[in-house]
């Protein structure tokens, strides 16, 4: 039985953010330390049906054309001048990470890739996910929750030439953060790769 | 692929301009034609250098939740493993990995309670039960552009 939401709702740089102080993620997640609040918990910014059709129009391909945001306005049925202010907003406002090209092989020039899974005490994960972040090389770093059948709790992503180059990487990384309790994972084969559809 | 595409390709993976002709502004950087820019683009389109140009989403911040998943499957069953997993929308990347866990995907979904349906659905279809679940707790980098 979910408990009742308690929401409270702060008004910030014109956005409305309801927040549900009973929301949590998952049970497993460690408990947080009492009076941190991570705003990314329970929140949710308020889009309006005009956001979400746009959302819908640029999570894919935009078309090519000199002017890519009035042919998308006119498929939207919506102003141009509109489309470029709220994707500038949202922009802004950080749900867009990025707005620009993909390219299919980011990694060119980079065969393999690793994911590396560690094993950090958890007083020192601040410490240790900044520092391993800090590679040139690491792509993705994150901490997740740690599973009993699987004892890690920080990720990397790095990217080499070979497999053995990553390995070498690893260990300097290992070195430098005095963690040696950590898992190489290559990937031998993509099955997808795609981006994803809010709207 | 020449220098003046890698000189586009640099400056449109993440200074795309928001405005009404970005291809005339990315020319005036580069000193290029408008039309000259637009006509490379589309070849490297079509050439598979460039995947799309638009925007890539902050999940959370759209309150949408994601996690990544680890699944133990049977090396005789992958392929049917990864077909039933692939079905779904939210699945984003997969991939086959070295370990005992050899399978390991991104799941996106519009809340949590979604996420945990999605897994419990494809554990039910596959009977596959080794399936981890690992929410991200805090992201500490996020790279996104590459020298070309």
């Amino acid at each position: 039985m979910s408990p009742t939401p308690k929401l409270v709702k702060i008004a910030i740089y014109g956005w409305t953010l309801s927040i549900d102080l009973t929301k949590r993620w998952a049970s497993d997640i460690p408990k947080k330390k009492k009076g941190i609040f991570h705003i990314s918990d329970g929140c949710s910014i308020m889009l309006d049906d005009n956001d979400r059709r746009i959302i819908g129009h640029i999570q894919g391909d935009i078309p090519l054309s000199r002017t890519p945001f009035l042919d998308l306005a006119e498929t939207a049925g919506m102003d141009e001048a509109d489309v470029i202010a709220r994707i500038k907003r949202l922009k802004d406002e950080g749900i867009i990470r990025r707005f620009g090209a993909t390219l299919r092989h980011q990694e060119a020039g980079f065969s393999a890739n690793a994911m590396v899974a560690w094993r950090v005490p958890d007083e020192r994960i601040t410490e240790v996910g900044e520092r391993l972040a800090g590679f040139r090389e690491v792509t993705h770093c994150y901490q997740r929750v740690m599973h009993q059948k699987w004892p890690y709790n920080l990720y990397t992503m790095l990217h080499g030439k070979s497999e053995e180059q990553c390995r070498q990487l690893a260990g300097k990384m290992s070195r430098a953060v005095g963690i040696d309790n950590y898992i190489l994972l290559f990937s031998t084969e993509e099955f997808k790769k795609t981006s994803m559809e809010y709207f | 692929m020449d220098q003046l595409d890698k000189g586009i390709l640099n400056e449109i993976q993440s200074d795309f301009p928001i405005s009404e002709r970005p291809y005339r502004e990315i020319a005036a950087r580069l000193g290029l034609e408008e039309d000259e820019v637009i006509r490379r683009v589309g070849t490297l389109k079509a050439e598979g250098v460039i995947r799309r140009i638009g925007a890539s989403f902050n999940s959370r911040r759209l309150s949408f939740s994601s996690t990544l998943c680890a699944a133990r499957v049977p090396e005789d069953r992958i392929r049917e493993f990864v077909s039933v997993v692939n079905e779904y929308q939210g699945v984003t990347h997969n991939y086959r990995r070295n370990g005992t866990y050899n399978i390991w995907f991104t799941l996106i979904a519009r809340d949590r309670e979604r996420v945990s349906a999605i897994l419990e659905e494809i554990a039910l279809r596959t009977r596959i039960s080794y399936i981890l679940d690992l929410p991200a707790v805090r992201t500490f980098k996020i790279k996104v552009d590459f020298e070309v």
